[in-house]
């Protein structure tokens, strides 16, 4: 049963290329189709159910093979781990559903604006004018099209690098601003806050070791040179109270894995409909 | 209006024209001289690369986009020229997409300088979609199942700088270069059960989040934004060499100085004020 399992899987996994990898792709895409058919139609406590078992066992799954790494004694391998390359697999095609998921969306949002010529319906024409040119230039380009790299690089560098980079860097200016607005010494703790701000951002560059370089490297003086005080705030008070902010994260974050591992979690799909 | 609440009032525009001033002429003028001073986890992370034999792939995971190219960009070339100088192979995996081009590119580019070869002395294995815990945990059991091909669709198999990588046993370390707060996932599902060595190169504004890890000695060397990334290039020879993290550490410099002086300003005149408000009640109760 297991050899017969594992020759299918073999089968099932073998590289494939032209048609007979569109054949696959598209009954695979099938029974996708199938199954989630059959999932709506299924009556929605059911439903439910198949939802909540489908995640205690894959929550299940990786808990036990991270914490009881059961050991064979007659293989001397781990029976659980030996099989996580191909639930790695599986996990990768399913996030690449999301991405779907995110298009399709994107699609919907965009689509019904363009359609209906509503607010702003030109940044939905130059959603689509965008997405499909560069995937297309992309893919063209994959394929080692004449000409296309360089059109796809106006586009990538050009357009999406710079675009990106210059929102990004719009955060400078409003920390500027921020700073020079709302950092008012109005108590003894605005005053800590503006004392180690300012050893740790004048530690971190080079011009902050140049202001003290005039103390001695080593001995009791070498304590007061900015570098060493900045560091000795990173690595003692900061330290401290990233531990207790990692303590704090840790156990909210096990509280709410253990939520959504036995389907506790309120909100999200389990009080709607399905 | 008097000097005092005009200190606490300057215009923003001008603000936004005098910080763009400041960031810019340092990255004009380029200027090749790097930091003196070496911070431990940057010379951690030099003794850590140092000693990866040199049989063994180093993972260079890209979590970044355009966004923190200044400073994820300059740290990824440096780890990567240092891997070259040493002939040590190493495998670049994105995921992002925009960071998958872009740390293509940089790796591209040093080949070319450095006289290096793609498949023989490193690969790009492309983007692949984040959803790490159980893709690291796989990787570590069979490399070659999980990451199968590299960025054009070449099995892995047919490149010699891989082809050898079955587990976590023939990895020696990896270098994450990351904006974001994904070093837990590594220490928990692949370096700390592997006991591979990780290298974190993280954004300055997360640093701060990895001292626990440094202390503990689950990190076992950090470069602390493009600072990290300069005094890196400073331990591997370029002490005087023009580069993007250099220009950018006095631009940063620069910048710093310029913020607190803004504080400075701002709360001069915040106090000045309250002092002649005092003044005008009558010097307070």
């Amino acid at each position: 049963m297991g050899q017969s399992l594992h020759h299918i899987w073999t089968w099932l996994a073998m590289p494939r290329h032209g048609l007979a990898l569109a054949v696959f792709i598209i009954g695979a895409l099938g029974i996708g189709a199938l199954f989630l058919g059959i999932l709506c139609s299924v009556p929605a406590r059911f439903r439910k159910g198949i939802v909540m078992a489908v995640t205690f066992i894959g929550g299940l799954y990786l808990s036990l093979e991270f914490l009881v790494p059961y050991k064979n004694v007659h293989t001397g391998k781990y029976p659980l781990t030996e099989v996580m390359p191909t639930v790695a697999n599986l996990e990768i095609v399913i996030g690449c559903f999301a991405l779907l998921l995110g298009i399709w969306n994107l699609f919907q949002i965009h689509g019904k604006t363009l359609m209906k010529f509503g607010k702003d319906w030109y940044n939905s024409a130059i959603f689509f004018l965008t997405f499909f040119s560069i995937a297309i230039l992309g893919f063209l380009r994959d394929k080692g099209v004449h000409g296309t790299p360089e059109m796809f690089s106006i586009l990538f560098s050009g357009f999406l690098l710079s675009l990106q980079s210059t929102t990004f860097s719009l955060i400078a200016f409003y920390i500027v601003s921020a700073a020079y607005r709302a950092f008012r010494i109005r108590s003894a703790e605005a005053g800590f806050m503006m004392v180690a701000a300012t050893i740790i951002m004048l530690a971190l560059v080079p011009v902050g070791a140049l202001l003290t370089a005039w103390l001695p490297e080593t001995g009791f003086l070498s304590a007061f040179r900015l570098e060493r005080i900045g560091y000795w705030i990173l690595t003692s008070p900061n330290m401290a109270a990233q531990r207790a902010i990692a303590f704090g994260v840790a156990v909210g974050a096990l509280a709410t894995g253990l939520r959504i591992w036995l389907s506790l979690e309120r909100g999200s799909f389990f009080d709607r409909q399905l | 209006m008097n000097i005092f609440t005009r200190l606490q009032t300057i215009d923003r525009r001008v603000l936004y024209l005098l910080i763009a001033l400041v960031i810019t002429v340092p990255l004009l003028v380029r200027p090749g001289r790097h930091p003196r001073v070496k911070f431990n986890e940057v010379r951690n992370a030099y003794k850590t690369i140092s000693n990866v034999p040199k049989d063994k792939l180093v993972i260079i995971s890209i979590t970044w986009g355009p966004g923190t190219t200044a400073e994820n960009g300059p740290q990824t070339e440096v780890m990567m020229r240092h891997l070259f100088q040493r002939g040590v192979k190493f495998a670049v995996v994105s995921w992002d997409q925009a960071g998958n081009e872009l740390s293509y590119e940089i790796g591209k580019k040093l080949e070319k300088e450095m006289g290096k070869k793609y498949g023989v002395d490193w690969v790009h294995l492309g983007y692949r979609v984040y959803y790490p815990q159980v893709v690291f945990r796989g990787m570590a059991q069979n490399f070659q199942k999980v990451m199968e091909y590299d960025k054009f669709h070449t099995p892995l198999s047919k490149l010699p700088a891989v082809s050898g990588v079955k587990t976590s046993k023939d990895i020696g370390a990896v270098i994450e270069i990351t904006p974001s707060g994904t070093l837990e996932l590594w220490i928990a599902y692949f370096n700390g059960p592997y006991r591979i060595p990780l290298i974190y190169c993280p954004t300055a504004v997360m640093a701060a989040e990895a001292y626990p890890y440094i202390d503990s000695g689950q990190i076992n060397g950090m470069l602390n934004g493009v600072i990290g990334a300069a005094q890196y290039e400073a331990l591997i020879g370029m002490q005087n060499a023009k580069t993007d993290a250099a220009a950018t550490s006095w631009a940063l410099s620069a910048a710093h100085i310029f913020i607190i002086l803004l504080i400075v300003v701002g709360n001069l005149g915040y106090l000045a004020t309250k002092r002649a408000a005092r003044g005008g009640n009558g010097g307070g109760r």
